[in-house]
């Protein structure tokens, strides 16, 4: 079995590359994904506890949780996606950095 | 399942698309959100309800998995989820008015009451899963009434700007938890705060701190994480405005507040000098930024920034005083920046404009409404006998009795920085002489003025009877502190 600070150092990796993502990046859908990256990494930190919390026995909260959360995953994508093919149609471009007349 | 009062909010906002498709006729528009003014009215009857059963019995808890969610109600849950639903049903009324304009009411509806729904989970969850639950639903709904004017670029703009950082911080926040998890295998709040008394202060303790301390502070609008709150209130509709400013932000706060007493208890004095911090730069940061504002609606928003830092520093005194002072100056700021933000829907409505050189001297045409602006304003700025007053006095003092002196200083600098603009927003719109657009106006309609009376009576009732109320608000200190 793999040990539980593999699956950490991957996750908290996973949160450094969203974070990256939503830093760097310049097309909305791009942002978009980075979200789903951060989720994504405490997915995993959740499944990977409930799988080492005991031998031989895996914790179903753990599992439930992520479940709920893929739900809410889901949801928080399509509304943010609703809102990316709005600002298309307004500003032409998919570039977030074009999207900054709400200045001071 | 849930409580009484969640359950009505839950079937409300379920049946509203119902109720929707059958009114779908022109004629029928105002019946959704009379509904929605209707069932708000039950809800608050079915809290008082439930105020009563707490104020006897003390805590109610239930933890009735796998059908039910697991909630833990106190005093401090009732007081929050009061101020949601009363703010919620005075906006929603407002709305009835303001949004006859705009097309998808019943979406509007929906959405509305689902944020209510959302915030009054959250003060009712006793684990984080529940939280987690209803913190997203809140989320998701705010999410598409920020941009709900979808046919203007801003509140496009804002919302997505707003999404990123919001979605961002819920991801930080179930991380942290991922993390209590592994620690105690647990999420149930009294739980963990056992598990982890047994756990030594190790460091993956103080990395939770900080995920959490950031992702509820995206939402709290605590100063580094503050930038999609004076994009988001402004170009939001104005009662939308007024529920994120009055209660959205505030929630975020009561959540970390939460928290941080039930689960971090073990390193106060950790995350108290860390909260201490944050809330003089939020307050610093809100005036100053306040000061050089021309829109009214971002004036505004500015000032819930630093608002928010006053209720951090009574927050992270973490006494009982401290405590009782910003539950009620959360309340107070509730009723208050609702009050202005209703006022300024009200010229937006009537003239179409934020920009306050636009709406100098609008007194002379709209003198009510003025009038009643002018009143939160004061109250707003601390100026006895009204009810901002009374909140902000109550933390400063708080401080100073914690032996934090220096910071109480700091936020009087903070008061009256705060002072000088609002004076700036009476003498704009009440002693100038009117512009051709301020002439034009005319008055709001009855339906629209009778909530944002509403809010400012209660400004005058609470500024001349503190009492009950601060009581009320001790009692809640109280509950958090378990006393």
């Amino acid at each position: 079995m793999i040990p539980l600070s593999y699956y950490i150092m991957g996750a908290i990796a996973l949160y450094i590359v969203g974070m990256y993502c939503l830093a760097v990046k310049r097309n909305m859908i791009r942002l978009v994904i980075g979200i789903e990256i951060l989720i994504n990494a405490a997915h995993l930190n959740f499944i990977a506890f409930s799988a080492h919390r005991s031998p031989s026995f895996i914790d179903p909260l753990g599992h439930s949780i992520v479940i709920m959360s893929i739900v809410f995953a889901g949801c928080v994508t399509a509304v943010a996606l609703t809102i990316v093919t709005y600002a298309y149609k307004h500003y032409g471009t998919l570039d977030v950095r074009k999207l900054r007349r709400l200045r001071w | 399942m849930f409580t009484k009062p969640l359950n009505t909010l839950l079937i409300l906002m379920v049946t509203m698309p119902i109720l929707g498709w059958v009114t779908y006729k022109k004629k029928y528009r105002k019946i959704r959100g009379l509904y929605a003014v209707l069932g708000l009215s039950v809800t608050a009857y079915f809290l008082y309800e439930l105020y009563l059963e707490v104020s006897e019995k003390g805590n109610l808890r239930s933890c009735s998995l796998p059908f039910g969610a697991c909630l833990d109600i106190d005093m401090l849950s009732i007081f929050m989820a009061l101020i949601y639903v009363m703010i919620g049903l005075l906006a929603a009324a407002y709305s009835v008015k303001y949004m006859e304009r705009d097309t998808g009411l019943t979406e509007y509806y929906t959405l509305l009451l689902g944020m209510v729904a959302g915030m009054m989970g959250v003060t009712f969850a006793g684990d984080f899963f529940t939280l987690f639950v209803f913190w997203e639903l809140m989320s998701l709904t705010s999410y598409a009434l920020v941009a709900f004017r979808k046919e203007r670029w801003a509140p496009i703009e804002a919302g997505f700007k707003y999404l990123i950082m919001s979605a961002a911080g819920g991801a930080t926040i179930l991380l942290a938890m991922s993390f209590l998890y592994g620690m105690t295998g647990t999420l149930n709040f009294a739980d963990i705060a056992t598990g982890l008394g047994s756990v030594a202060s190790n460091e993956w303790l103080f990395v939770t701190l900080t995920l959490i301390i950031v992702g509820f502070g995206v939402k709290a609008a605590i100063v580094p994480f503050h930038t999609w709150l004076p994009d988001a209130h402004p170009e939001a509709p104005a009662p939308i405005s007024a529920l994120l400013s009055g209660v959205l932000v505030p929630t975020g706060a009561y959540a970390l507040i939460r928290v941080l007493l039930l689960v971090f208890g073990s390193i106060q004095s950790v995350w108290q000098m860390t909260l201490l911090v944050f809330a003089v730069l939020t307050m610093f940061v809100g005036n100053l930024m306040a000061l050089l504002q021309d829109d009214i609606k971002r004036l505004l928003a500015f000032s819930t920034i630093a608002q928010m830092g006053y209720i951090l520093f009574g927050f992270s005194i973490a006494s009982q005083q401290g405590l009782t002072g910003s539950l009620f100056h959360i309340m107070n700021h509730a009723i208050m920046k609702s009050l202005l933000f209703l006022c300024a829907g009200a010229f937006v409505h009537q003239v179409g404009t934020r920009d306050l050189r636009k709406l100098e001297g609008i007194r002379q045409t709209m003198p009510v409404t003025s009038m009643l602006l002018a009143i939160g304003a004061v109250a707003i700025a601390a100026i006895p006998p009204l009810n901002g007053f009374w909140s902000e006095w109550m933390i400063v003092l708080a401080g100073i009795e914690a032996e934090m002196l220096p910071y109480s200083a700091l936020m009087i600098i903070n008061i009256l920085l705060s002072v000088a603009y609002y004076l700036r927003l009476i003498y704009v719109i009440v002693l100038k002489e009117p512009t051709p657009v301020s002439k034009k106006a005319t008055e709001v309609p009855l339906s629209m003025l009778i909530p944002i009376i509403i809010l400012a009576a209660l400004c005058i009732i609470i500024g001349v009877y503190p009492g009950p109320f601060v009581a009320l608000a001790q009692q809640a200190a109280n509950a958090t502190l378990g006393l």
